[in-house]
C-alpha cells in the first residue's frame, strides 16, 4: 500500500507546477488538478483539462511527472472527462492575477463579465473564440483595450 | 485625458516609464509609429497563422495535426488583438490593414517570404524561427509605453515560449532519429538559419524614434547578438552545422562570430519580393475571399435577435 505521506507529498510537488499558458500560476490554481490516488503500489494524478483537445496537455503532464519524480515518486496522469472543468474551479487569488497580467476576466455564472482591466461592464463582443478556444475575445469601450474572457461551455455560455 | 505641451515633454513621460494609453491626446507622430509597429507585427502573426495552417493536413499523426491546429489559432488570434488596437489608433480601419496587406501594399516578417518545404522545415521555424521573434517581443514587452500593445504582448509572449518548447522537441527527436532525419533537419537548418538571424534586422539607426520612444527596448544588433550566442552552441550540441563557413569562436571570449551578413535578401523581403512573396500573398488573398461566406455567416447570426 501507498503510504499517506508518499501521497501528500505528491499532491505538494505537483500543486505547484505552473500553468503553460499563464506561468505565474499552477495548476492548483487553475482547478485543473483533481486528485492524486493511489493503490497497492502506484501513484495516479487525475487531472482536468480545461477545454477538450487542450494544446498543452502534453506538456502539463510532463511537467507534473517531472515535478513528481523530483519529489522521489514515480506517477501516472490521467485526465479526466468528468467532473468538467468549469471557471468557478479558478480561485480567486487566480482571477486577480489573471485580471491584472493577463487582461484576462473570467464570465460569472449570473451577471455581467467587467473589464479586467478598467472595471467598466462596457465590453463588445468580437469573437466567440481567440488565440485560444478556452477565451472569448471582447473589446472594452471605456478603456479600449482588448480583453479575453475565460467561458465554460459546460456552464451553457456561448 | 492626459496631454503634452510639446514632444519634448511627452519623451520626458516616456523617458521616466510613462505608459500611453487610448484615451491620452497621444502626440501625432508617436501615433504614427507604434500603429506602423503593431501592424507590421499584426500582418506577422497573420502570415505566420496561414504557414501553419498549411501544415494541419501535413503534420505526421493526430497529435502533431493537434499541435499545428493550436498554433494556427495562436497566431491569428494574435492577428485579432493586435488589428483591434491598430485599428484603434485610427489611421487605418482594420478593412483597409487587411486589403493593404492582401494587395502587397504593407510588410510582414522577412520568415514568411521563403518557401517551407518540408517537415523539417517547419521545425525549422517553429525552433529557430519562433524563437527569433520571441527574443523581439520580449525586448519589446520589457519596457514597451504603448498600453494595450504591452498587455497584448504579455499573452503572446507566453503562446510564443510554448510553441518554441514544442519546435524544441521536435528538433531534438530529430537530432536524436536516423541518418536520413538528421539529414533532413541539417538541410532545414541550412535554409533557415540565415532568414531566422535577418529577423531582428540591420544594425538600429543611432537616432531610432522606435527606441526613443521606448516602442522598442534594445537595439537590434544587441537581440541579434544574443541569438546567436545562444543559438549556435544549440544546434551544435543536436550534432548539426552552422551553415557559415566563416564561423568561429573567440578563443578568449568563448564568443561566437558569423560572418558579415548580406542584407539584401532582407531587403527583398521589405518590398514583398523575397523568394515566396508573391505565392504567399496570393495564397493569403485566396484565403481571405475563401472565407467570406464565413465571415458574412457570422456577422449575420451576431445581428440576429437572440
Amino acid at each position: 500500500m501507498v503510504a499517506k505521506a508518499a501521497i501528500d507529498a505528491v499532491r505538494a510537488a505537483v500543486a505547484s507546477v505552473a500553468d503553460p499558458e499563464y506561468p505565474d500560476l499552477n495548476i492548483q490554481q487553475l482547478g485543473i488538478l483533481e486528485d492524486v490516488v493511489a493503490d497497492r503500489s502506484s501513484i495516479r494524478v487525475d487531472l482536468v483539462p480545461t477545454i477538450m483537445g487542450c494544446p498543452a496537455l502534453d506538456i502539463i503532464e510532463q511537467d507534473v511527472v517531472a515535478a513528481a519524480q523530483a519529489s522521489g515518486h514515480d506517477v501516472t496522469v490521467r485526465f479526466c472527462m468528468s467532473p468538467p472543468w468549469t471557471p468557478d474551479r479558478i480561485t480567486d487569488d487566480a482571477r486577480k492575477i489573471l485580471a491584472r497580467e493577463y487582461s484576462v476576466a473570467i464570465r460569472p455564472r449570473n451577471g455581467v463579465t467587467s473589464c479586467p482591466l478598467c472595471g467598466s461592464t462596457a465590453l463588445e463582443p468580437r469573437s466567440d473564440v481567440g488565440p485560444t478556444a478556452c477565451r472569448s475575445v471582447e473589446w472594452c469601450s471605456s478603456c479600449r483595450n482588448p480583453v479575453e474572457v475565460v467561458r465554460s461551455r459546460e456552464m451553457g455560455q456561448k | 485625458m492626459r496631454n503634452w505641451q510639446n514632444i519634448g515633454e511627452f519623451e520626458d513621460f516616456l523617458d521616466d516609464g510613462g505608459i500611453v494609453e487610448p484615451n491620452d491626446d497621444i502626440p501625432g507622430p508617436y501615433r504614427k509609429a507604434v500603429f506602423r509597429f503593431i501592424e507590421m507585427h499584426a500582418n506577422s502573426e497573420y502570415m505566420g497563422g496561414l504557414t501553419e495552417r498549411d501544415w494541419i493536413p501535413k503534420a505526421p499523426g493526430l497529435h502533431r495535426k493537434m499541435t499545428a491546429l493550436a498554433k494556427s489559432q495562436d497566431e491569428i488570434g494574435h492577428a485579432h488583438l493586435l488589428y483591434m488596437v491598430a485599428a484603434d489608433l485610427g489611421i487605418k480601419t482594420r478593412e483597409e490593414m487587411v486589403t493593404d496587406l492582401l494587395e502587397g501594399r504593407t510588410h510582414f516578417h522577412n520568415v514568411f517570404h521563403y518557401r517551407v518545404h518540408s517537415w523539417t522545415d517547419q521545425i525549422a521555424v517553429a525552433y529557430l524561427v519562433d524563437a527569433a521573434a520571441l527574443a523581439s517581443q520580449q525586448a519589446v514587452f520589457k519596457n514597451c509605453s504603448y498600453g494595450p500593445y504591452k498587455r497584448i504582448l504579455r499573452r503572446v509572449i507566453v503562446e510564443e515560449g510554448f510553441h518554441m518548447r514544442n519546435g524544441e522537441e521536435m528538433m531534438l527527436l530529430m537530432a536524436r532519429g536516423t541518418d536520413v532525419q538528421h539529414q533532413m533537419m541539417q538541410e532545414s537548418i541550412n535554409r533557415w538559419w540565415l532568414p531566422a538571424v535577418q529577423l531582428f534586422g540591420p544594425d538600429s539607426k543611432p537616432d531610432d524614434e522606435l527606441l526613443r520612444w521606448h516602442i522598442k527596448s534594445e537595439r537590434n544588433e544587441d537581440l541579434r547578438e544574443r541569438y546567436v550566442q545562444k543559438f549556435v552552441p544549440l544546434l551544435l550540441a543536436g550534432g548539426f552545422t552552422i551553415p557559415d563557413p566563416d564561423l568561429r569562436q573567440d578563443s578568449e571570449t568563448g564568443k561566437w562570430k558569423i560572418s558579415d551578413i548580406d542584407w539584401q535578401p532582407l531587403m527583398d523581403t521589405m518590398r514583398n519580393i523575397g523568394p515566396d512573396s508573391s505565392r504567399r500573398i496570393s495564397d493569403a488573398k485566396r484565403a481571405w475571399y475563401d472565407a467570406e461566406w464565413v465571415r458574412t455567416a457570422l456577422d449575420d447570426a451576431t445581428k440576429a435577435p437572440a
